[in-house]
């Protein structure tokens, strides 16, 4: 456990861990709890994805997260299941890496996010499917986002890249822009669509 | 003045009083709380300048007071013709620094931006003289109210809110005209803080060099002992804070008790009024000098280093061919520039050269500590020190905390801030054991929110006025315990709210929510210095060790990469497993590893990791166990036993009801029957003499048939004589048997009916 995380935090983390995936996770078949963790390199939107979705707004001078904010977003499916996320939003500055096991350890769905006009924000998003599928729970959702779609006439990093390198990592991809609106509704829409439903049903 | 207020709450629509954005959900508490700041300002302004002028006349007993406070007024006067000379002719530039300029106040509606400009020559002329006019000058001209008020006690706190109220009309053509100073000296006034401060700073400096040199304790113990083996930073903050424990004893006071004077190694300061004072807060107009001096900016500063940073980096971007060694400046500039724009975004004090200055003051720090370079938050950092001093005192006291106060935390593996994590969560463990427990159920890690709170120094995280007073506690204390005891404040005062959520998400909404609401910063930050007094230096120096080596193993072992990682993972499950079958454990670790040596260092970082994490596992193991024999006791068996008593006994009360029920219904229903019988037998007795009397009406008719026949038979027998007289007998007869069948329907019900038909 200590290993899995930066903050060798012993057995409490555990039973956090536990309850998360046990009572926490999941609160009935119809009423889904998850955590989410989004992660990406600083500056590709990562806060703007989560103020887009939970409050319906974009600040394009947004402040500097640091260690992480939380906010949390219910949402309908369209079979009458609804989900209320539980999302971390992490610093993306490299150092804080360090602390990033303390937010994604336990977590249902890792939202990976780069930005399309910056080739840099998609190899550290590879360095962060690399290091969740070493230390994040084994049967963690992951999505890459690939973000500031609006700025197309500035792409750096072609769609087909990001279409493969999900594909060839079991991902779920999706390009969004943050500053539009556009599939931002749909990104979450789609992990709550891939979430494990319980077995009780 | 009344229009000026007006004008104050239309700008502070959105904005707090120091120029930062209000969420729009904490626009109307902020409203309530504005006047209590203001009524607490003008008090600790009353306050800190009687302190000051008590200082000041100890330490210059020479000079007599009439004196003095006749040069105060006089300076203060020119002053302020200076600045109404001045305010005409706002020049908008600022690449020439040695222009004489305006030296007005720089000062937002909030009273806290304070970019002032001095001629540089000045600083040049200074002297330490304290009552030559040259250097009072020289202070920033926010300082200005504040002598005013040393000058005339009362009269001058008027002085002051009308001055505010200027400067609040100024606001727009004083953004244009601001200039941007790179350094300035603290006021004399403040000389006396400032040198007691500076020899915290220099027994610092000594400290480190000594542990340079000489590795071992030369101290004299006092309380606790040094234990060796702690990277060198905790063992010199250890040290330091022996050192000023010693101080205590070996150090003299010149004239009265030493009592008062905890840290005071030089000469009799009331260290314990003025912690009084920086408890109630600092004064707005101060609060930039006095944290300068509090941090011990004077003793930092080498003339010429801030510049001889920034010459250094103009250099090396002209030269672009030194890729290589300057990778990593480059890294942080990058960031630098990215974080620029995000840091208080829309504040009316970082425009374009607000931001200039922000980005020297960074990418100077970077190349002064590369250990450290750039790390997120310090842009808040500085940002927040440029609104309330020059660039390069901005710079120094940034310094001061990073490499001082904050030492470790920033770095690349942020060992210090992940080992503090570690020693929150223990001190919350201890404080609250009910609520961990709560936040252990939901799932909820105490660091998850505190590891931000600590990161950024709660900007961000409280409302400012909050946030400035934990800071004026935390740069007087000079060490992080105010962190901790803010933390453990906010968590005393949300702790009940929290324990009410149901899941992970609500409590860590609600404790976001409510901290960042935290409008009361006087109760805040007197619960966190009262309340948790024995959370001090000493005990986080000691924690802090505890907490040490599994971080540093964690951190070697990520930097190792993988292997170990996941070799490792397969071992910490199976130490879960170590209570239930510690013989395979054990087997595990007899299996060889091909490379002994390797093999050996890598068993040792094992061994010493898996000892800490059994030793923290127990201990945990224990307090789970001490918990749940509280919560099974407490909770479950005595209230489950008092629960079923009350409940038997109400049992055998609605027992003893119910009985009571049955007999009463018994009564009732006995009664109902004798009522029912007597009902049935009357009506039997009505039914019987209506066929009574219909029976008898029928006789009658009979009768009366039988009497007219027997009339007309009597007729008939008048003409023959001898059948006369058998047809009257006959009818009498029957007669007879009719009466008899009368008497007996009373017993029998069937009978009359025969006996009708018969007689019918």
């Amino acid at each position: 456990m200590g290993c899995s995380s930066s903050l060798p935090d012993r057995s409490t983390g555990r039973l956090g861990g536990l309850n998360v995936s046990e009572s926490g996770g999941v609160a009935d078949a119809k009423n889904l709890r998850v955590k989410l963790v989004l992660l990406g390199d600083s500056g590709v939107g990562k806060s703007c994805i989560v103020l887009r979705f939970v409050r319906g707004q974009f600040d394009p001078t947004s402040k500097v997260t640091i260690g992480a904010s939380f906010l949390s977003q219910t949402i309908a499916l369209q079979d009458s299941t609804t989900v209320k996320f539980e999302i971390w939003d992490t610093a993306g500055q490299e150092r804080y890496a360090a602390l990033a096991p303390l937010y994604y350890r336990g977590a249902a769905i890792a939202v990976i996010v780069y930005d399309i006009t910056s080739p840099e924000t998609f190899t550290k998003a590879q360095y962060w499917v690399k290091e969740l599928q070493k230390h994040g729970s084994p049967d963690i959702v992951m999505a890459l986002v690939a973000n500031k779609a609006d700025l197309h006439e500035k792409r750096e990093v072609p769609t087909q890249d990001g279409i493969d390198y999900a594909e060839k990592n079991g991902m779920f991809f999706i390009e969004t822009s943050a500053k539009t609106a556009d599939n931002i509704n749909q990104l979450f829409e789609e992990i709550g669509k891939r979430l494990p439903r319980p077995s009780s049903t | 003045m009344e229009k000026s207020f007006n004008l104050l709450h239309i700008i502070q629509h959105r904005r707090d009083g120091y120029g930062f954005a209000l969420r729009p959900q904490h626009i109307q508490r902020y409203r309530e709380y504005a006047n209590i700041f203001k009524e607490e300002e003008e008090e600790r302004s009353y306050k800190w300048s009687y302190f000051i002028e008590q200082q000041q006349k100890s330490n210059h007993s020479s000079s007599s007071e009439e004196e003095r406070r006749a040069k105060l007024q006089a300076e203060a006067d020119e002053l302020r013709e200076e600045t109404v000379s001045e305010r005409g002719r706002q020049e908008d530039d600022s690449s020439d620094k040695n222009s004489d300029s305006d030296g007005s106040t720089k000062s937002y509606p909030g009273k806290v931006v304070q970019l002032s400009e001095q001629p540089e020559k000045k600083s040049n002329l200074r002297r330490r003289c304290n009552f030559s006019k040259e250097p009072e000058k020289e202070v920033k001209l926010s300082e200005e109210p504040q002598k005013e008020v040393q000058a005339s006690q009362i009269p001058g706190r008027e002085t002051l809110l009308s001055k505010e109220s200027d400067k609040e009309g100024q606001l727009l053509e004083e953004t244009k005209a601001r200039k941007v100073k790179s350094w300035s000296w603290t006021r004399p006034s403040l000389h006396v803080i400032e040198n007691m401060m500076s020899s915290r700073v220099r027994n610092i400096k000594d400290l480190k060099d000594r542990h340079n040199t000489i590795n071992g304790d030369h101290l004299p113990s006092i309380k606790k002992t040094v234990s060796s083996g702690g990277s060198s930073a905790a063992e010199i903050n250890k040290e330091l804070w022996i050192k000023e424990t010693s101080d205590d004893n070996v150090d003299e006071s010149t004239e009265e008790s030493s009592a008062d004077s905890k840290l005071a190694p030089e000469s009799f300061f009331p260290w314990k009024e003025l912690e009084f004072l920086v408890h109630e807060g600092v004064p707005k107009d101060l609060r930039g000098e006095v944290w300068q001096a509090f941090v011990g900016v004077k003793s930092r500063r080498v003339e010429r280093y801030y510049e001889g940073l920034l010459a250094e980096e103009t250099n090396t971007e002209q030269s672009k061919e030194h890729n290589n060694s300057k990778a990593a400046p480059r890294k942080w500039k990058k960031q630098i520039e990215k974080d620029i724009p995000r840091t208080f975004p829309g504040h009316p004090a970082l425009d374009e050269r607000g931001r200039d200055s922000l980005r020297r003051v960074l990418v100077a720090y970077a190349r002064h500590n590369p250990s450290v370079g750039y790390c997120q938050a310090m842009n808040f950092f500085a940002g927040l020190l440029l609104l309330l001093m020059p660039e390069e005192n901005a710079f120094w006291t940034l310094v001061g905390i990073l490499d001082d106060y904050f030492d470790g935390y920033y770095t690349e593996e942020m060992i210090e801030s992940q080992v503090d994590q570690l020693v929150f969560e223990e001190l919350i463990r201890e404080k609250f054991p009910k609520l961990v427990n709560h936040l252990d159920y939901l799932g909820v890690q105490v660091a998850w929110i505190s590891g931000p709170w600590f990161l950024s120094i709660f900007i961000n995280m409280l409302p400012w006025e909050s946030v400035l007073r934990v800071w004026d506690v935390l740069l007087f204390e000079g060490n992080r315990v105010m962190l901790f005891r803010t933390a453990l404040a906010l968590m005393e005062l949300y702790g009940p709210a929290l324990v009410t959520t149901k899941d992970a998400g609500d409590a860590i909404t609600l404790l976001q929510s409510l901290a960042g609401s935290t409008f009361d910063s006087s109760q805040l930050v007197l619960t966190a210095c009262m309340g948790y007094l024995a959370v001090t230096e000493a005990r986080l120096l000691e924690l802090r060790e505890k907490h040490r080596p599994a971080v540093l193993v964690v951190v070697e072992e990520r930097s190792k990469g993988g292997r170990i990682w996941k070799d490792s993972k397969g071992l910490a499950s199976k130490l879960y497993s170590f209570k239930h079958d510690p013989g395979s454990l054990v087997e595990e670790k007899k299996i060889p590893l091909p490379d002994p040596q390797e093999h050996v260092v890598w068993l040792k970082v094992e061994l010493c990791r898996l000892m800490e994490e059994k030793r923290s596992a127990t201990l945990r193991a224990e307090e789970l166990e001490t918990a749940l024999m509280e919560m099974v006791q407490q909770d479950n068996r005595r209230q489950l036993s008092a629960k079923v008593e009350q409940l038997e006994q109400e049992v055998a009360d609605l027992r003893q009801v119910l009985a009571d029920k049955k007999e009463q219904e018994a009564a009732m229903l006995k009664v109902l029957m004798r009522v029912e019988q007597e009902q049935k037998i009357t009506e039997e007795a009505r039914i019987g003499a209506e066929q009574d009397a219909a029976a008898q009406r029928y006789a009658v008719n009979v009768l009366q048939e039988k009497y007219e026949k027997a009339m007309a038979s009597l007729a008939k027998a008048l003409s023959s004589p001898r059948s006369v007289s058998s047809s009257v007998e006959s009818p009498r007869r029957r007669i007879g048997l009719f009466g008899l069948g009368w008497r007996d329907r009373n017993k029998d019900k069937d009978k009359p009916s025969n006996d009708d038909s018969g007689t019918s």
